[in-house]
Protein backbone atom coordinates (compact mmCIF):
# COMPACT_ATOMS: atom_id res chain seq x y z
CA UNK A 1 0.00 0.00 0.00
CA UNK A 2 1.49 3.31 -1.12
CA UNK A 3 2.07 5.86 1.60
CA UNK A 4 -0.91 8.62 0.46
CA UNK A 5 -3.12 5.79 0.89
CA UNK A 6 -2.12 4.98 4.27
CA UNK A 7 -1.96 8.63 5.54
CA UNK A 8 -5.87 8.74 4.30
CA UNK A 9 -6.75 6.16 7.20
CA UNK A 10 -6.02 8.76 9.88
CA UNK A 11 -8.17 11.49 7.87
CA UNK A 12 -10.95 8.96 7.67
CA UNK A 13 -10.86 8.22 11.15
CA UNK A 14 -10.73 11.84 12.45
CA UNK A 15 -13.83 12.75 10.18
CA UNK A 16 -15.88 10.18 11.85
CA UNK A 17 -14.78 11.34 15.25
CA UNK A 18 -17.90 13.29 15.14
CA UNK A 19 -18.17 15.52 18.72
CA UNK A 20 -21.90 14.63 20.15
CA UNK A 21 -24.96 16.54 19.22
CA UNK A 22 -26.89 19.32 20.92
CA UNK A 23 -29.66 16.44 21.52
CA UNK A 24 -27.10 13.84 22.72
CA UNK A 25 -25.73 16.19 25.08
CA UNK A 26 -29.25 16.91 26.38
CA UNK A 27 -29.83 13.18 26.95
CA UNK A 28 -26.23 13.43 28.70
CA UNK A 29 -27.23 16.46 30.97
CA UNK A 30 -30.80 14.25 31.88
CA UNK A 31 -28.93 11.19 32.71
CA UNK A 32 -26.06 12.96 35.52
CA UNK A 33 -29.58 14.78 36.93
CA UNK A 34 -31.20 11.58 37.10
CA UNK A 35 -28.06 10.14 38.93
CA UNK A 36 -28.20 12.58 41.53
CA UNK A 37 -32.10 12.61 41.96
CA UNK A 38 -31.61 8.83 42.65
CA UNK A 39 -28.48 8.82 44.62
CA UNK A 40 -30.39 11.59 46.96
CA UNK A 41 -33.38 9.64 47.29
CA UNK A 42 -31.12 6.32 48.20
CA UNK A 43 -29.47 8.43 50.70
CA UNK A 44 -32.73 9.54 52.38
CA UNK A 45 -33.95 6.19 52.61
CA UNK A 46 -30.73 5.20 53.91
CA UNK A 47 -29.68 2.47 51.52
CA UNK A 48 -26.45 3.72 50.33
CA UNK A 49 -23.18 5.11 52.30
CA UNK A 50 -22.62 8.57 53.10
CA UNK A 51 -19.03 8.51 51.28
CA UNK A 52 -21.07 7.19 48.18
CA UNK A 53 -23.46 9.37 47.68
CA UNK A 54 -21.62 12.29 48.58
CA UNK A 55 -18.83 11.28 46.19
CA UNK A 56 -21.83 10.23 43.22
CA UNK A 57 -23.38 13.74 43.91
CA UNK A 58 -20.07 15.93 43.60
CA UNK A 59 -19.12 13.76 40.88
CA UNK A 60 -22.73 14.34 38.76
CA UNK A 61 -22.15 18.46 40.08
CA UNK A 62 -18.95 17.87 38.00
CA UNK A 63 -20.27 16.57 35.09
CA UNK A 64 -23.41 18.84 35.14
CA UNK A 65 -21.17 21.76 34.49
CA UNK A 66 -19.00 19.93 31.92
CA UNK A 67 -22.09 19.00 29.59
CA UNK A 68 -23.63 22.69 30.46
CA UNK A 69 -20.41 24.10 29.22
CA UNK A 70 -20.13 21.76 25.95
CA UNK A 71 -23.61 22.18 25.56
CA UNK A 72 -23.30 25.95 25.69
CA UNK A 73 -21.02 26.56 23.03
CA UNK A 74 -23.58 25.73 20.68
CA UNK A 75 -27.05 25.52 22.08
CA UNK A 76 -29.99 23.52 20.69
CA UNK A 77 -31.60 25.27 17.87
CA UNK A 78 -35.03 27.12 19.32
CA UNK A 79 -33.68 27.56 22.62
CA UNK A 80 -32.96 30.36 24.86
CA UNK A 81 -29.48 29.59 25.59
CA UNK A 82 -29.40 32.34 28.85
CA UNK A 83 -32.11 30.03 30.53
CA UNK A 84 -30.53 26.88 29.53
CA UNK A 85 -27.51 28.26 31.20
CA UNK A 86 -29.28 29.91 34.20
CA UNK A 87 -31.37 26.27 34.72
CA UNK A 88 -27.72 24.16 34.74
CA UNK A 89 -26.20 26.58 36.89
CA UNK A 90 -29.07 26.35 38.90
CA UNK A 91 -29.08 22.53 39.17
CA UNK A 92 -25.48 22.43 39.35
CA UNK A 93 -25.28 24.32 42.65
CA UNK A 94 -28.16 22.48 44.23
CA UNK A 95 -26.61 19.10 43.98
CA UNK A 96 -23.07 20.49 44.98
CA UNK A 97 -25.42 21.50 48.41
CA UNK A 98 -26.47 18.36 48.30
CA UNK A 99 -23.31 17.10 48.64
CA UNK A 100 -22.62 19.22 51.10
CA UNK A 101 -25.83 18.35 53.04
CA UNK A 102 -24.57 14.46 53.62
CA UNK A 103 -21.44 16.06 55.03
CA UNK A 104 -23.22 17.62 57.44
CA UNK A 105 -25.71 14.83 57.65
CA UNK A 106 -28.53 17.59 56.82
CA UNK A 107 -31.52 15.47 55.59
CA UNK A 108 -34.41 17.94 55.86
CA UNK A 109 -32.09 20.77 53.82
CA UNK A 110 -31.28 17.80 51.83
CA UNK A 111 -34.91 16.59 50.82
CA UNK A 112 -35.45 20.25 49.77
CA UNK A 113 -32.97 20.29 47.38
CA UNK A 114 -34.15 16.77 45.93
CA UNK A 115 -37.26 17.88 45.45
CA UNK A 116 -36.17 21.45 44.35
CA UNK A 117 -33.68 19.18 41.79
CA UNK A 118 -36.71 17.14 40.49
CA UNK A 119 -38.48 20.26 39.42
CA UNK A 120 -35.62 21.28 37.17
CA UNK A 121 -35.16 17.39 35.97
CA UNK A 122 -38.56 17.72 34.97
CA UNK A 123 -38.01 20.98 32.51
CA UNK A 124 -34.83 19.50 30.98
CA UNK A 125 -36.87 16.58 29.90
CA UNK A 126 -39.57 18.95 28.84
CA UNK A 127 -36.74 20.59 26.56
CA UNK A 128 -35.40 17.02 25.74
CA UNK A 129 -38.50 15.76 24.19
CA UNK A 130 -39.15 18.85 22.55
CA UNK A 131 -36.08 18.67 20.93
CA UNK A 132 -36.53 14.82 19.79
CA UNK A 133 -40.36 15.68 18.72
CA UNK A 134 -38.65 18.53 16.42
CA UNK A 135 -35.98 15.89 15.23
CA UNK B 1 -20.06 -40.19 41.15
CA UNK B 2 -17.27 -38.19 40.53
CA UNK B 3 -18.54 -37.41 37.31
CA UNK B 4 -21.06 -36.39 38.74
CA UNK B 5 -20.14 -34.28 40.86
CA UNK B 6 -17.57 -32.82 38.59
CA UNK B 7 -20.29 -31.52 36.37
CA UNK B 8 -22.24 -30.34 39.27
CA UNK B 9 -18.72 -28.14 40.12
CA UNK B 10 -17.91 -27.35 36.89
CA UNK B 11 -21.56 -26.04 36.26
CA UNK B 12 -21.36 -23.73 39.69
CA UNK B 13 -18.26 -22.76 38.92
CA UNK B 14 -18.74 -21.43 35.66
CA UNK B 15 -21.90 -19.54 36.27
CA UNK B 16 -19.77 -17.99 39.75
CA UNK B 17 -17.29 -17.06 37.04
CA UNK B 18 -19.31 -16.37 34.34
CA UNK B 19 -19.69 -12.63 34.83
CA UNK B 20 -16.77 -9.91 35.13
CA UNK B 21 -16.72 -6.21 34.39
CA UNK B 22 -16.81 -6.19 30.75
CA UNK B 23 -20.57 -8.70 30.95
CA UNK B 24 -21.55 -6.12 34.04
CA UNK B 25 -21.04 -2.91 32.15
CA UNK B 26 -21.63 -3.82 28.62
CA UNK B 27 -25.12 -5.31 29.82
CA UNK B 28 -26.14 -2.53 32.02
CA UNK B 29 -25.34 -0.21 29.33
CA UNK B 30 -27.46 -1.97 26.96
CA UNK B 31 -30.46 -1.97 29.39
CA UNK B 32 -30.11 1.56 30.51
CA UNK B 33 -30.08 2.93 27.30
CA UNK B 34 -32.11 0.43 25.20
CA UNK B 35 -34.65 -1.36 27.41
CA UNK B 36 -34.58 -4.68 26.33
CA UNK B 37 -34.06 -4.99 22.85
CA UNK B 38 -29.84 -5.87 23.17
CA UNK B 39 -31.13 -9.45 24.80
CA UNK B 40 -30.53 -10.83 21.54
CA UNK B 41 -26.87 -10.12 21.49
CA UNK B 42 -26.80 -11.39 24.99
CA UNK B 43 -27.82 -14.68 24.00
CA UNK B 44 -26.43 -14.97 20.49
CA UNK B 45 -22.64 -14.39 22.69
CA UNK B 46 -23.54 -16.64 24.74
CA UNK B 47 -24.61 -19.57 22.48
CA UNK B 48 -21.12 -18.97 20.39
CA UNK B 49 -19.51 -19.39 23.27
CA UNK B 50 -21.20 -22.20 24.29
CA UNK B 51 -19.89 -23.90 21.32
CA UNK B 52 -16.44 -22.33 21.33
CA UNK B 53 -16.07 -23.63 25.13
CA UNK B 54 -17.45 -27.47 24.61
CA UNK B 55 -14.66 -27.81 21.61
CA UNK B 56 -11.81 -25.87 24.22
CA UNK B 57 -12.40 -28.50 26.43
CA UNK B 58 -12.61 -31.24 23.83
CA UNK B 59 -9.62 -31.01 22.36
CA UNK B 60 -7.61 -30.62 25.50
CA UNK B 61 -9.21 -34.12 26.52
CA UNK B 62 -8.56 -35.52 23.74
CA UNK B 63 -5.60 -34.45 22.08
CA UNK B 64 -3.84 -33.78 25.55
CA UNK B 65 -3.25 -30.09 23.66
CA UNK B 66 -4.19 -26.96 24.84
CA UNK B 67 -5.32 -24.31 22.25
CA UNK B 68 -2.50 -22.68 21.59
CA UNK B 69 0.03 -25.74 21.78
CA UNK B 70 -2.01 -27.44 19.30
CA UNK B 71 -2.35 -23.71 17.32
CA UNK B 72 1.97 -23.42 17.20
CA UNK B 73 2.49 -27.06 16.43
CA UNK B 74 -0.05 -27.06 13.33
CA UNK B 75 0.39 -23.55 11.84
CA UNK B 76 3.76 -22.77 13.14
CA UNK B 77 5.68 -19.85 14.61
CA UNK B 78 4.77 -17.12 12.66
CA UNK B 79 0.44 -17.20 12.90
CA UNK B 80 1.28 -18.03 16.89
CA UNK B 81 2.75 -14.54 16.90
CA UNK B 82 0.41 -12.94 15.40
CA UNK B 83 -2.49 -14.41 17.43
CA UNK B 84 -0.26 -13.95 20.84
CA UNK B 85 0.35 -9.94 20.16
CA UNK B 86 -3.47 -9.44 19.02
CA UNK B 87 -4.89 -11.56 22.17
CA UNK B 88 -1.90 -10.40 24.66
CA UNK B 89 -2.71 -6.65 23.91
CA UNK B 90 -6.80 -7.26 24.32
CA UNK B 91 -6.23 -9.40 27.65
CA UNK B 92 -4.11 -7.10 28.98
CA UNK B 93 -6.72 -4.17 28.66
CA UNK B 94 -8.95 -6.58 30.00
CA UNK B 95 -7.23 -7.18 32.96
CA UNK B 96 -6.54 -3.67 33.60
CA UNK B 97 -10.25 -3.29 33.48
CA UNK B 98 -10.63 -6.10 35.91
CA UNK B 99 -8.36 -4.90 38.45
CA UNK B 100 -10.15 -1.32 38.12
CA UNK B 101 -13.13 -2.83 39.30
CA UNK B 102 -12.39 -4.44 41.63
CA UNK B 103 -10.62 -1.10 43.21
CA UNK B 104 -13.66 0.40 42.73
CA UNK B 105 -15.79 -2.26 44.53
CA UNK B 106 -13.51 -1.32 47.13
CA UNK B 107 -14.17 2.32 46.88
CA UNK B 108 -17.90 1.60 46.85
CA UNK B 109 -17.41 -0.11 50.38
CA UNK B 110 -14.64 1.96 51.98
CA UNK B 111 -15.03 5.36 49.75
CA UNK B 112 -11.28 4.84 49.25
CA UNK B 113 -10.41 5.97 45.96
CA UNK B 114 -9.68 3.07 43.32
CA UNK B 115 -6.20 4.39 42.48
CA UNK B 116 -5.50 3.66 45.90
CA UNK B 117 -6.11 0.38 45.52
CA UNK B 118 -4.03 -0.51 42.54
CA UNK B 119 -1.17 -1.51 44.41
CA UNK B 120 -2.76 -4.15 47.28
CA UNK B 121 -5.45 -5.65 44.40
CA UNK B 122 -2.65 -6.25 42.24
CA UNK B 123 -0.52 -7.68 45.34
CA UNK B 124 -2.97 -10.02 46.13
CA UNK B 125 -3.95 -11.09 42.59
CA UNK B 126 -0.49 -12.01 41.99
CA UNK B 127 0.05 -13.48 45.39
CA UNK B 128 -2.85 -15.73 44.65
CA UNK B 129 -1.45 -17.21 41.69
CA UNK B 130 2.67 -17.46 43.17
CA UNK B 131 0.72 -18.88 46.26
CA UNK B 132 -2.23 -20.91 44.94
CA UNK B 133 -3.08 -23.75 43.00
CA UNK B 134 -5.42 -24.38 39.98
CA UNK B 135 -8.20 -25.57 42.13
CA UNK B 136 -8.48 -22.67 44.40
CA UNK B 137 -8.27 -20.30 41.64
CA UNK B 138 -11.10 -21.75 39.30
CA UNK B 139 -13.22 -22.78 42.24
CA UNK B 140 -12.70 -21.07 44.94
CA UNK B 141 -13.09 -17.54 42.78
CA UNK B 142 -16.18 -19.00 41.22
CA UNK B 143 -18.13 -19.68 44.03
CA UNK B 144 -17.19 -16.44 45.90
CA UNK B 145 -18.99 -15.17 42.68
CA UNK B 146 -21.98 -17.28 43.22
CA UNK B 147 -23.35 -13.70 44.87
CA UNK B 148 -23.58 -12.31 41.31
CA UNK B 149 -27.04 -14.04 41.52
CA UNK B 150 -28.15 -11.18 43.32
CA UNK B 151 -28.57 -9.42 39.39
CA UNK B 152 -31.54 -12.11 38.85
CA UNK B 153 -33.53 -11.61 41.83
CA UNK B 154 -33.20 -8.00 41.75
CA UNK B 155 -34.46 -8.36 37.93
CA UNK B 156 -37.19 -10.72 39.07
CA UNK B 157 -38.17 -8.30 41.76
CA UNK B 158 -38.80 -5.65 39.73
CA UNK B 159 -41.34 -7.23 38.13
CA UNK B 160 -40.34 -7.59 34.12
CA UNK B 161 -42.76 -7.65 31.38
CA UNK B 162 -42.02 -11.38 30.57
CA UNK B 163 -43.38 -10.50 26.63
CA UNK B 164 -41.06 -7.56 26.11
CA UNK B 165 -37.97 -10.22 27.46
CA UNK B 166 -38.98 -12.50 25.07
CA UNK B 167 -38.99 -9.95 22.06
CA UNK B 168 -36.48 -8.67 22.79
CA UNK B 169 -34.61 -12.07 22.26
CA UNK B 170 -35.10 -11.21 18.54
CA UNK B 171 -32.68 -8.80 17.29
CA UNK B 172 -34.63 -5.68 16.04
CA UNK B 173 -33.03 -1.93 15.03
CA UNK B 174 -34.11 1.12 17.01
CA UNK B 175 -35.56 4.00 15.61
CA UNK B 176 -33.07 6.11 16.60
CA UNK B 177 -29.10 5.92 17.39
CA UNK B 178 -28.19 3.37 15.75
CA UNK B 179 -24.95 3.66 15.66
CA UNK B 180 -24.65 3.81 19.25
CA UNK B 181 -26.77 0.64 19.48
CA UNK B 182 -24.49 -0.93 17.22
CA UNK B 183 -21.68 -0.41 19.23
CA UNK B 184 -23.05 -1.62 22.43
CA UNK B 185 -24.42 -4.79 21.07
CA UNK B 186 -20.60 -5.51 19.63
CA UNK B 187 -19.59 -5.26 22.80
CA UNK B 188 -21.74 -7.59 24.12
CA UNK B 189 -20.35 -10.14 21.89
CA UNK B 190 -16.68 -8.73 22.30
CA UNK B 191 -17.82 -9.18 26.51
CA UNK B 192 -19.38 -12.83 25.94
CA UNK B 193 -16.75 -14.48 23.82
CA UNK B 194 -13.91 -13.45 25.53
CA UNK B 195 -10.57 -15.43 23.89
CA UNK B 196 -9.28 -15.42 27.10
CA UNK B 197 -11.74 -17.62 28.53
CA UNK B 198 -11.38 -19.99 25.79
CA UNK B 199 -7.38 -20.91 26.96
CA UNK B 200 -7.83 -20.68 30.24
CA UNK B 201 -10.34 -23.45 30.36
CA UNK B 202 -8.53 -25.48 27.36
CA UNK B 203 -5.28 -25.21 30.16
CA UNK B 204 -7.87 -26.26 33.19
CA UNK B 205 -8.43 -29.28 30.94
CA UNK B 206 -4.84 -30.15 30.92
CA UNK B 207 -4.09 -29.03 34.96
CA UNK B 208 -6.86 -30.66 36.07
CA UNK B 209 -5.71 -33.66 34.05
CA UNK B 210 -8.89 -34.88 31.63
CA UNK B 211 -9.51 -37.33 29.04
CA UNK B 212 -10.92 -38.65 26.39
CA UNK B 213 -13.97 -40.07 29.43
CA UNK B 214 -14.37 -36.11 30.32
CA UNK B 215 -15.75 -35.50 26.80
CA UNK B 216 -19.13 -35.92 28.34
CA UNK B 217 -18.68 -34.34 31.97
CA UNK B 218 -17.17 -31.30 29.12
CA UNK B 219 -20.69 -31.16 27.27
CA UNK B 220 -22.75 -30.64 30.27
CA UNK B 221 -20.12 -27.87 31.83
CA UNK B 222 -19.85 -25.75 28.94
CA UNK B 223 -23.81 -26.52 27.76
CA UNK B 224 -25.55 -25.65 31.21
CA UNK B 225 -22.57 -23.39 32.92
CA UNK B 226 -22.75 -21.05 30.26
CA UNK B 227 -26.29 -20.66 29.74
CA UNK B 228 -26.95 -20.39 33.18
CA UNK B 229 -23.53 -17.56 33.47
CA UNK B 230 -26.14 -15.80 29.91
CA UNK B 231 -28.87 -15.91 32.42
CA UNK B 232 -26.75 -13.48 35.00
CA UNK B 233 -26.29 -11.46 32.02
CA UNK B 234 -29.47 -10.79 31.05
CA UNK B 235 -30.67 -10.03 34.59
CA UNK B 236 -27.96 -7.15 34.58
CA UNK B 237 -29.64 -5.99 31.59
CA UNK B 238 -33.42 -6.59 32.35
CA UNK B 239 -32.30 -4.66 36.03
CA UNK B 240 -31.08 -2.12 34.12
CA UNK B 241 -33.73 -1.65 31.67
CA UNK B 242 -36.31 -1.46 34.84
CA UNK B 243 -34.12 0.95 37.24
CA UNK B 244 -32.23 2.81 35.18
CA UNK B 245 -33.64 3.57 31.80
CA UNK B 246 -36.85 5.06 32.77
CA UNK B 247 -35.20 7.76 34.72
CA UNK B 248 -32.82 8.35 31.53
CA UNK B 249 -29.80 7.41 33.55
CA UNK B 250 -26.78 5.92 31.02
CA UNK B 251 -24.18 4.08 32.97
CA UNK B 252 -20.97 6.07 31.86
CA UNK B 253 -19.73 5.56 35.08
CA UNK B 254 -19.15 3.23 37.75
CA UNK B 255 -21.19 5.29 40.35
CA UNK B 256 -24.42 4.46 38.05
CA UNK B 257 -23.80 1.07 38.13
CA UNK B 258 -23.98 1.06 41.71
CA UNK B 259 -27.43 2.00 41.62
CA UNK B 260 -28.49 -0.58 39.87
CA UNK B 261 -29.68 -2.62 42.62
CA UNK B 262 -31.14 -0.32 45.12
CA UNK B 263 -34.55 -0.08 43.78
CA UNK B 264 -35.24 -3.69 43.99
CA UNK B 265 -33.43 -4.51 46.89
CA UNK B 266 -33.11 -1.15 48.70
CA UNK B 267 -31.78 -2.63 51.88
CA UNK B 268 -29.13 -4.89 50.82
CA UNK B 269 -28.81 -3.83 46.85
CA UNK B 270 -25.98 -1.42 47.01
CA UNK B 271 -23.78 -3.62 49.10
CA UNK B 272 -24.59 -6.86 46.83
CA UNK B 273 -23.78 -4.76 43.83
CA UNK B 274 -20.26 -3.40 45.20
CA UNK B 275 -19.54 -7.64 46.47
CA UNK B 276 -20.57 -9.37 42.83
CA UNK B 277 -18.56 -6.94 41.31
CA UNK B 278 -15.66 -7.20 43.76
CA UNK B 279 -15.60 -11.17 43.48
CA UNK B 280 -16.50 -11.03 39.88
CA UNK B 281 -13.98 -9.09 38.97
CA UNK B 282 -11.02 -10.70 40.99
CA UNK B 283 -12.26 -14.52 39.75
CA UNK B 284 -11.82 -12.72 36.43
CA UNK B 285 -8.40 -10.99 36.98
CA UNK B 286 -6.84 -13.86 38.25
CA UNK B 287 -8.65 -15.97 35.24
CA UNK B 288 -6.64 -13.63 32.47
CA UNK B 289 -3.61 -13.05 34.28
CA UNK B 290 -3.37 -17.02 34.03
CA UNK B 291 -4.29 -17.45 30.40
CA UNK B 292 -2.10 -14.75 29.65
CA UNK B 293 0.82 -16.82 31.01
CA UNK B 294 -0.61 -19.64 30.00
CA UNK B 295 -0.29 -18.42 26.17
CA UNK B 296 3.53 -17.57 26.31
CA UNK B 297 4.08 -20.42 27.84
CA UNK B 298 2.47 -23.01 25.94
CA UNK B 299 3.60 -21.16 22.36
CA UNK B 300 7.18 -20.68 23.74
CA UNK B 301 7.80 -24.47 25.03
CA UNK B 302 7.83 -23.07 28.49
CA UNK B 303 7.37 -25.17 31.42
CA UNK B 304 3.82 -24.49 32.92
CA UNK B 305 1.48 -25.08 35.51
CA UNK B 306 -0.48 -22.90 38.56
CA UNK B 307 0.01 -26.10 40.54
CA UNK B 308 4.02 -26.71 39.93
CA UNK B 309 6.10 -24.47 42.14
CA UNK B 310 7.21 -21.28 40.70
CA UNK B 311 11.00 -22.16 40.79
CA UNK B 312 9.89 -24.87 38.40
CA UNK B 313 7.72 -23.03 36.13
CA UNK B 314 9.85 -19.94 36.02
CA UNK B 315 9.46 -18.20 33.14
CA UNK B 316 5.55 -18.90 33.01
CA UNK B 317 5.52 -17.11 36.70
CA UNK B 318 7.89 -14.37 35.70
CA UNK B 319 5.14 -13.43 32.66
CA UNK B 320 2.18 -13.35 35.18
CA UNK B 321 4.50 -11.51 37.88
CA UNK B 322 5.09 -8.42 35.11
CA UNK B 323 1.76 -8.72 33.56
CA UNK B 324 0.19 -8.16 36.86
CA UNK B 325 2.67 -5.53 37.55
CA UNK B 326 2.23 -3.49 34.39
CA UNK B 327 -1.54 -3.78 34.84
CA UNK B 328 -1.50 -1.74 37.96
CA UNK B 329 0.50 1.49 36.86
CA UNK B 330 -2.42 3.08 34.34
CA UNK B 331 -4.83 2.56 37.21
CA UNK B 332 -2.52 4.48 39.95
CA UNK B 333 -2.78 7.41 37.70
CA UNK B 334 -6.70 7.21 37.61
CA UNK B 335 -7.61 5.59 34.17
CA UNK B 336 -11.33 5.20 33.95
CA UNK B 337 -11.87 1.69 34.03
CA UNK B 338 -15.43 1.68 32.40
CA UNK B 339 -13.38 3.56 29.03
CA UNK B 340 -10.73 0.58 29.36
CA UNK B 341 -13.24 -1.70 29.60
CA UNK B 342 -15.67 -0.70 26.50
CA UNK B 343 -12.12 -0.24 24.92
CA UNK B 344 -11.30 -3.44 24.85
CA UNK B 345 -14.56 -5.29 24.45
CA UNK B 346 -14.68 -3.68 21.34
CA UNK B 347 -10.83 -4.79 20.05
CA UNK B 348 -11.83 -8.51 21.36
CA UNK B 349 -14.61 -8.16 18.65
CA UNK B 350 -12.17 -6.70 16.30
CA UNK B 351 -9.59 -9.98 16.94
CA UNK B 352 -12.34 -12.62 16.81
CA UNK B 353 -11.52 -14.09 14.00
CA UNK B 354 -7.62 -14.34 14.87
CA UNK B 355 -9.12 -16.57 17.85
CA UNK B 356 -11.52 -18.92 16.14
CA UNK B 357 -10.29 -19.49 12.88
CA UNK B 358 -8.21 -22.03 14.20
CA UNK B 359 -10.61 -24.01 16.34
CA UNK B 360 -12.46 -24.71 12.69
CA UNK B 361 -8.75 -26.82 11.49
CA UNK B 362 -7.48 -28.01 14.56
CA UNK B 363 -11.35 -29.61 15.71
CA UNK B 364 -11.82 -31.32 12.19
CA UNK B 365 -7.80 -32.73 12.55
CA UNK B 366 -7.38 -36.52 12.89
CA UNK B 367 -4.21 -36.38 14.36
CA UNK B 368 -5.59 -34.29 17.60
CA UNK B 369 -9.32 -35.24 17.32
CA UNK B 370 -9.50 -38.80 16.19
CA UNK B 371 -13.09 -39.91 16.35
CA UNK B 372 -14.20 -36.68 18.38
CA UNK B 373 -13.68 -34.56 15.55
CA UNK B 374 -16.38 -31.64 14.80
CA UNK B 375 -19.62 -33.21 13.45
CA UNK B 376 -21.46 -31.66 10.89
CA UNK B 377 -23.48 -29.24 13.25
CA UNK B 378 -20.03 -27.75 15.43
CA UNK B 379 -18.77 -27.01 11.70
CA UNK B 380 -21.54 -25.34 11.20
CA UNK B 381 -21.46 -23.03 14.04
CA UNK B 382 -18.02 -22.56 13.70
CA UNK B 383 -18.69 -21.05 10.15
CA UNK B 384 -21.45 -19.00 11.43
CA UNK B 385 -19.49 -17.82 14.08
CA UNK B 386 -16.30 -16.76 11.46
CA UNK B 387 -18.61 -15.15 9.94
CA UNK B 388 -20.36 -13.35 13.19
CA UNK B 389 -16.28 -12.69 14.09
CA UNK B 390 -15.57 -11.39 10.44
CA UNK B 391 -18.47 -8.82 10.61
CA UNK B 392 -17.56 -7.60 14.26
CA UNK B 393 -14.21 -7.63 13.52
CA UNK B 394 -14.56 -5.03 10.13
CA UNK B 395 -17.72 -3.04 12.33
CA UNK B 396 -16.22 -3.05 15.74
CA UNK B 397 -13.72 0.34 15.22
CA UNK B 398 -15.74 2.18 13.38
CA UNK B 399 -18.63 1.80 15.58
CA UNK B 400 -16.13 2.82 19.15
CA UNK B 401 -15.59 5.85 16.86
CA UNK B 402 -19.06 6.60 15.63
CA UNK B 403 -21.55 5.32 18.63
CA UNK B 404 -19.11 4.24 21.06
Amino acid sequence: MRLERLLVLPVLFCLACKPPTPAERMDSMLSWLATARMTGEAWLRQTTPDTYSRQTLELSGEKIGQVATDLLKSPPSGVDAAALDALFTRSRVRVETMARLIAAKNAPDFGRQLDSLGADEKLVKRLVDSIEHKQ
Amino acid sequence: MKKILQITLGIVTSVGGFLEIGSVTTAAQAGAAFGYQLLWAILLGTLCLIFLVEMSGRLSAVSKHTIVEAMRERFGFPFFFIVLVGMVLVAFLVLIAELGGIGFSLQLLTGIGFPWWAVPVSLLVWLLMWKGTFGLIENGASLLGLVTISFVVAAIRLHPDWSGVAAGLLPAMPQSDKAHYGFIAVSIMGASISPYLMYFYSSGAIEDKWDETYVGVNRFIAGFGMTFGGFLSMAVLVAAALALQPRGIQVDDFHQSALLMTTALPRWGFYLFAISMLFACFGAALEVSLAIAYFFAQGFGWNWGEDLEPSKDARFSFVYTIIILLAAVPLLFGIDPVKVTIMSMALTAATLPLAIIPFLFLLNDPIYMGKHRNGWLSNSVVAIIIVVSFVLAVISIPLQIIGG
